[in-house]
């Protein structure tokens, strides 16, 4: 799994398709795939109860569970729900391509993804350790340990190479007219805050890389280890 | 032939833009590091956001 990449490749997807895409849509579809799940994969506490799931990776990545929504087919599916229902193919087809970007994206780890779910084939690169079933921050201090740091860092590199995405300007001259959503919320909502917002996602991932390599390496101490399928320290999971 | 990277240099304004933003995630990457569920939310960091870079510059600039 990635946990700044969904928050940055929608920022570098703009950039290429700019007005043939929407950005909230792009963002939602890249959020997706993890959105009813992850607080599962890693359990919570809610008073006397302990909810977590007996087989983390099977329920996030597997069938029976929900990997389901890593897959291509639930993109294609629910962007033609959006389009449907909400008569946008624009927001139906943004919601796709970050669908699709975020299940691409997680192949990379020795887990990977049903893309072509019916097909329960894994996908997987192995470039880094997916380490979700070992709680949240074990998964953390892993993932920013090894290759998926670095895959993190490349959009944010390339972010700010194309600073130009993040201007004011930018926004006014692509973002807002490419959705009917930002001139709806601009109603209430000033346009200086709305060009917050749509950098908001940018602002989280980045700050989010910073934060956790601190945490991970600085307060924690725990190695590096960007060899391929690393950190080796950590239990991967595997299809 | 030769390749070559361009780079577009960003004005002074841009500079200052980016510049209050680096404050506003330093803040807000101590106070991750301190406090660390601060950083799994996203609902959090665009609170934050609007707070930092919006609503107190705005309030700032109607006071000064």
């Amino acid at each position: 799994m990635s946990w700044a990449a969904h928050d940055l490749e929608p920022y570098a997807i703009q950039k290429h398709m700019r007005l043939k895409v929407a950005f909230v849509p792009l963002l939602i579809g890249s959020y997706s795939p993890d959105l009813m799940t992850k607080w599962f994969v890693y359990g919570i506490h809610l008073g006397p109860w302990d909810l977590k799931a007996s087989n983390p990776e099977q329920f996030h990545r597997g069938w029976p569970g929900f990997g389901f929504t890593h897959s291509l087919l639930f993109g294609v599916v629910i962007g033609l729900i959006i389009w449907k229902v909400f008569g946008s193919k624009l927001w139906g087809v943004s919601f796709c391509i970050g669908q699709f970007a975020h299940a691409l994206t997680d192949t990379c780890d020795t887990l990977g993804t049903m893309l072509l779910f019916p097909w329960t084939y894994h996908f997987h690169v192995g470039a880094w350790a997916y380490a979700g079933q070992t709680g949240r921050m074990t998964d953390a201090a892993a993932y920013f340990s090894g290759l998926g740091s670095i895959w993190d860092l490349v959009f944010i590199v390339y972010g700010l190479y194309s600073w130009r995405i993040l201007t004011s300007q930018y926004f006014d001259e692509v973002i807002y007219r490419a959705d009917a959503f930002w001139p709806w919320l601009n109603r209430t909502v000033p346009r200086d805050a709305l060009v917050v917002i749509y950098r908001a996602a940018f602002f989280y991932g980045a700050s989010r890389w910073i934060a956790w390599t601190i945490w991970a390496h600085v307060i924690h101490n725990y190695p590096y280890d960007l060899s391929w399928g690393g950190p080796h320290w950590v239990p991967a999971a595997h299809p | 032939m030769r390749l070559r990277l361009s780079f577009d240099r960003p004005s002074r304004r841009d500079l200052t833009v980016f510049a209050g933003y680096c404050v506003a995630s330093a803040v807000y990457i101590a106070i991750g590091v301190t406090w660390i569920d601060f950083l799994l939310s996203f609902w959090v960091g665009l609170g934050y956001l609007l707070l930092a870079a919006w609503l107190i510059p705005t309030l700032v600039r109607r006071l000064a």
